[in-house]
């Protein structure tokens, strides 16, 4: 599994919720892609993830 | 006499906006000194980028957080990406991230110079009009590329004064003009523009609007600066509007050549 382009060990029963509690973010003011699933912070689905899922997760900052 | 107004509505992306001055977001010392520069802008439109999550100390003071989205149309950029496809993917997480459609596209294949790639920025641009997106492409003064974006759905041109963050200037002026001249689509001259004349010519030359963001940022006073971009934009808008004077070789008095008080010419006799 890569998260924001570096390798995380996957578990069993490891979902994007638990993920996201393990790394300290707080949903709502991140988005996220699984592989092409696209998702809201607010609507991040509680989905199981795979061994070989790509997972990026960003926020918006200042830029021009 | 009725003075002329001070602007007339921008047309762009199905809405409609009485600012010319698109803001970039980035480089301002704190959140506070950026609202500020918003306010007195008198901005509608702002820039912002998508960057990953630093995983080791995820914690931040929202950007987001900072803007009053009710009054600002945000337009998340693709600053960074280096093919069509990154552009894309960050397009969409933007859209995610923000619930905008809007993305200003930037492919850009050279780190030096952050030129754009043109074919990448087509492709692009294709695919995200295709998926609903309104694009705002930033590219080189190409007046061929840009009726081809237009042709693909983009709903403005984003034509380069110089590159990113050189406040350098119009150093692409006479390209610049064959792209304002017959546009399909509003065009905002971006990247470059050091100072409120550079904003001003370009309004001039028929520029709808233009971006900036460093030339506020790195100024000594950002707000003042702020004002000052907002003040040439206006400037340049309405003297855009009024029609400029047809240009002469030579010199032409604006004073009448008949009637004035000579002395005796000493080279003629009496």
């Amino acid at each position: 599994m890569r998260v924001n382009g570096e390798p995380y060990p996957h578990r069993a029963g490891l979902t994007l919720h638990a993920l996201l509690r393990d790394l300290g973010i707080e949903p709502e003011r991140v988005a996220v892609a699984v592989g092409d699933d696209f998702y809201p912070g607010a609507r991040v689905p509680d989905r199981p993830l795979e061994p070989d899922d790509v997972i990026e997760i960003v926020r918006i900052i200042g830029g021009g | 006499m009725t003075d002329p107004p001070l602007s007339d509505p921008l047309l762009l992306g199905g809405r409609t906006f009485t600012s010319r001055l698109m803001l970039g977001t980035g480089k301002f010392r704190d959140l506070a000194l950026m609202r500020d520069v918003l306010e007195v802008s008198e901005t509608q439109i702002v820039t912002v980028a998508i960057r990953r999550v630093e995983l080791r100390s995820p914690g931040h003071v929202g950007l987001l957080d900072a803007l009053d989205l009710c009054r600002y149309q945000l337009l998340p950029n693709t600053a960074g990406c280096r093919t069509a496809e990154e552009a894309v993917r960050v397009a969409r997480l933007a859209r995610a991230a923000t619930g905008v459609s809007w993305v200003k596209l930037e492919v850009i294949a050279d780190p030096r110079w952050l030129l754009p790639d043109p074919v990448g920025t087509l492709r692009a641009a294709e695919l995200l009009v295709a998926e609903g997106f309104t694009v705002l492409p930033y590219v080189q003064p190409d007046a061929v590329l840009a009726r081809a974006l237009e042709r693909v759905g983009c709903a403005a041109v984003m034509p380069l004064a110089s590159p990113i963050g050189t406040g350098r200037g119009l150093r692409t002026g006479d390209l610049l003009h064959t792209v304002l001249d017959g546009a399909g689509v509003p065009t905002v001259v971006d990247a470059g523009l050091g100072v409120p004349s550079d904003a001003a010519q370009a309004l001039e030359a028929g520029a709808d609007a233009v971006l900036v963001n460093t030339a506020i940022a790195e100024a000594r006073d950002p707000v003042a600066m702020a004002r000052a971009f907002a003040l040439g934009v206006r400037a340049g808008r309405l003297g855009y509007l009024a029609g400029r004077m047809a240009q002469r070789a030579c010199a032409h008095p604006s004073s009448p050549p008949q009637g004035v008080p000579r002395l005796p010419d000493p080279e003629q006799p009496a």
